[in-house]
């Protein structure tokens, strides 16, 4: 590589750069194009937005983080996102149900959905994507069954209606505490949470060993099929938690919400370093290539980019991410 | 039988060092038509080196290497192909789900127009089949074939290209039974007729002197000798493998070791189909050796001990029946592995802290939550006492020596503080001072009570480390000896090879 050997030159740093800051440096690099194309970019008020509409990704990307340190991959975010969301609405406005117990029951129907894909991976011994690939199918269906296909709550059902979404939900989708958005505190909450069970419980440890090296765990006493169950409930979960956020943001369920995160989620992970075949990985990372993507809907946004032409960008995005990766591993093994 | 033509195949001089080994020095020998010439040689003699030379895969530091009397220089295996060299490894190279004939003409299968000629590669392989009298149909699947059967077709494929001159069979027999070596010999000596020069590799000297024409025996990287195999019995062999003679071969019998405390015993013991009948009783704080080449069960009997794989008969440790079903319960047993293989048990991005306490996370942590700090604590203790060569704990032990990782899964076991340890071959492929040091801890150990289990294919580190030995061939325990002293290298080897 001779377009490198020429250490301490200018060259060299960029690309050193580069190498070692990764997606931070394209976060910057992204924020500081945008901000020149357009002055509306760098206030204050856009960056809130653009935490609130980074929020419920976010949330689904850490428990996809997760999911993929643990050499899996979890295809039906989306459709436990709206199991929990559709379950949580029907309840509260149709059953009347107050805001807990329906957000309750939401989140433990997302969870068990969850540990469904788990069960089927691991004792079923089939592969982690055909698994929840199936459940992406199924979930959709039933969350159409339960809505029947209609927005939550609905005018057309209007003689089922015992009320609106009570406040709480839309508090926690659109709230603000002293004028920061409630759902990027929220989900800013579980970032960290998440930072808290990868690095500080035998759980989290147990993920790294598991994805790093499937034999060597299970020779060192590692439960897998225990650990693989668990990290398939708790991604269940986190997505009937992004569903609870999802409905209080739209103030509306309905059974095709978030379609196409499972995509959003794993493009966050990818450039956020995190190792597609497991073992390595790091929910911060996943934090900065969550807000990149946002930062890139948000700018094509301001500069009036086609929503076609967006979701172009988006997918280009993800492969240009990971052929940078690839060879930045190259590179810094040479 | 051995013509008087010129050699198909000469290796003149060649010699190869690898960084501080002198892997090959000045090593020659030739194949002539027709010929099966075996190349014997204990592990890091030299032998698979030579053959990766010939066959493309490393280059010679020196020396020429003729074809038919012309020099050829081949720097990939690719080229030794074309030049029809084709060296048949112990792995085999298959495809399970496609069948015999489709794996015969893998990536080379004839065409006609733009499709696939079938009906002449099946065809042909009927053909080479029938020739070669293996009684399979072309259209069977790889997959649902013996191991045997396998590496027939794996030699056949070989003998099916036009252009082949040299086979190289490296370690065939390694994984075969006796009635299964006997039909790869017949197919063997079938291929001799073609004309075709081979040369075969093996660590089973009754094997060699049957199936060849003529010997090479290579040591420290030296050729020893080359002689014809009628004047060779196994005894001539073992000298010049070994450098000495082989003295007493008589047995020890077992003592009877009730008096003293036994740790763990097998009666009946079995692993899968090819561990049977071993019965062992491991004394408390002995370090016990389980001597044996590769193939001769160690490995799957411990893996049996572990939990891995499905076994027969009865295990007791310290006195109580135990029938661990998988590494976790042996693990809550107070049994402890370090298998043959690191690969299969360090989790490489992990620091040296995180794969030291992997076994112990619930003695670290409490309600689930990690105690870091204790971790760390306990991972530096081990460093310090086990010499573990790491700027700090945080370091993934992926850029750790080979040495340093073998000791980073030691320090694993211990934190543990089992009452049983497993070391398979726990010295393979580290620094020869590394290397000195751990045995010098395995003793260590044995003396501060803990009971090990060692198992090894090198005869002078058996006799080092063990307080007993026992050696292992074709998945029995074939002989027992109850004190390292009257042992010696050459008798170790003898037994494990079969020869007495």
């Amino acid at each position: 590589m001779p377009l490198f050997q020429k250490e301490g030159s200018v060259s060299w740093a960029f690309v050193n750069l580069l190498l070692r800051g990764g997606s931070l440096v394209g976060l910057i690099a992204l924020s500081a194009a945008f901000a020149i194309l357009s002055p509306y970019f760098f206030t204050l008020s856009n960056w809130l937005n653009i935490f609130r509409q980074v929020a419920v990704v976010l949330i689904v990307a850490s428990a996809q983080t997760m999911v993929i340190i643990a050499a899996g991959i979890d295809l039906s975010v989306g459709p436990l996102l709206a199991l929990g969301g559709c379950l949580a609405a029907v309840a509260m406005s149709y059953w009347g149900w107050p805001f807990l117990s329906g957000a309750l029951l939401g989140v433990f129907f997302a969870t068990m959905a969850g540990f469904a894909n788990g069960v089927i991976i691991a004792k079923g011994k089939i592969p982690d994507f055909i698994a929840t690939l199936g459940m992406l199918g199924a979930v959709r269906g039933i969350a159409l069954l339960i809505t029947g296909g209609l927005p939550v709550p609905s005018h057309f059902t209007a003689t089922k209606l015992a009320g609106y979404l009570p406040e709480s939900i839309i508090w926690l989708g659109s709230g603000h505490i002293g004028g920061v958005p409630v759902p990027m505190m929220f989900a800013l909450f579980v970032v960290i949470l998440t930072w808290f069970i990868l690095n500080r419980t035998t759980f989290g440890r147990s993920l790294f060993a598991v994805g790093g090296n499937r034999e060597a765990a299970r020779a060192a006493g590692i439960n897998v099929d225990r650990v693989k169950i668990l990290v398939y409930g708790v991604s269940g979960l986190y997505c009937g938690l992004a569903g609870l956020v999802l409905v209080g943001r739209m103030n509306s369920a309905n059974a095709l919400m978030a379609e196409g995160i499972e995509l959003q989620t794993i493009a966050a992970v990818v450039i956020g370093g995190t190792n597609l075949f497991g073992g390595k990985g790091s929910v911060f990372g996943t934090l900065i290539g969550a807000i990149l993507m946002g930062v890139l809907a948000n700018g094509l946004n301001l500069l009036n980019v086609e929503p076609f032409w967006q979701r172009v960008v988006n997918g280009l995005l993800i492969v240009a991410v990971v052929v940078f990766d690839q060879w930045r591993r190259r590179i810094m093994r040479d | 039988m051995v013509g008087t033509d010129v050699p198909i195949l000469e290796v003149r001089n060649v010699s190869k060092s690898f960084p501080g080994v002198r892997a090959l020095d000045d090593v020659s020998m030739d194949v002539l038509p027709g010929e099966v010439h075996a190349l014997l040689g204990e592990n890091g003699a030299g032998k698979s080196t030579l053959m990766k030379i010939i066959s493309g895969i490393i280059p010679k530091d020196s020396g020429d290497i003729l074809l038919d009397g012309k020099p050829v220089h081949f720097s990939s295996p690719r080229d030794a192909l074309n030049a029809g060299v084709v060296l048949v490894q112990q792995e085999l190279s298959l495809v399970p789900y496609l069948s015999v004939a489709e794996n015969i003409f893998l990536g080379r299968w004839p065409r006609r127009n733009i499709q696939v000629d079938w009906n002449s590669v099946f065809y042909e392989t009927q053909e080479l089949l029938e020739r070669f009298g293996i009684g399979e149909s072309p259209k069977t699947p790889v997959g649902s074939l013996s191991v045997a059967e396998q590496q027939m077709v794996e030699i056949l494929k070989a003998v099916s290209r036009p252009n082949l001159r040299i086979l190289l069979l490296d370690e065939p027999t390694s994984a075969l039974s006796e009635e299964e070596v006997n039909r790869l010999f017949e197919l063997v000596s079938e291929i001799k007729k073609t004309g075709i020069g081979i040369i075969f590799i093996s660590h089973k000297l009754g094997e060699a002197l049957r199936i060849a024409d003529r010997v090479t025996v290579l040591r420290d990287g030296r050729k020893v000798v080359t002689e014809e195999a009628q004047k060779l019995d196994e005894r001539a062999l073992f000298y010049y493998l070994t450098g000495k003679a082989v003295e007493s071969l008589e047995m020890v019998y077992e003592t009877d070791v009730a008096e003293k405390a036994i740790m763990l015993s097998l009666e009946n013991f079995g692993v899968g189909d090819f561990v049977k009948d071993v019965n062992l009783k491991v004394r408390r704080g002995e370090v016990f050796v389980l001597f044996g080449l590769v193939g001769s069960g160690r490995t799957t009997l411990a893996r049996g001990l572990f939990g891995f794989e499905r076994v027969q008969g009865r295990i007791f440790l310290d006195g109580r029946p135990i029938q661990p079903k998988s590494p976790k319960e042996a693990i809550a047993l107070g049994i402890g592995y370090l298998p043959e293989d690191r690969r299969n048990a360090l989790v490489y991005e992990l620091p040296v802290f995180a794969n030291i306490t992997l076994a112990i996370l619930s003695l670290v942590s409490r309600r689930g939550i990690l105690r870091i700090r204790e971790e760390m604590t306990l991972s530096e203790d081990f460093v310090r006492s086990l010499r573990i060569k790491t700027p700090n704990v945080l370091r993934a032990v992926l850029y750790l020596s080979g040495g340093n990782q073998q000791k980073v899964l030691l320090a694993r076991w211990l934190a543990r503080r089992p009452r049983f340890l497993i070391m398979d071959e726990p010295t393979r492929g580290i620094d020869v001072g590394t290397k000195f040091e751990i045995r010098e801890m395995v003793r260590q150990l044995a003396h501060q009570g803990l009971t090990i289990l060692y198992i090894t294919s090198e005869p002078i580190e058996a006799l080092e480390v063990a307080d007993r030995i026992a050696v292992m061939r074709n998945g029995r325990v074939v002989r027992l000896f109850e004190s390292a002293k009257n042992v010696d290298k050459t008798l170790l080897l003898a037994v494990a090879s079969g020869v007495s």
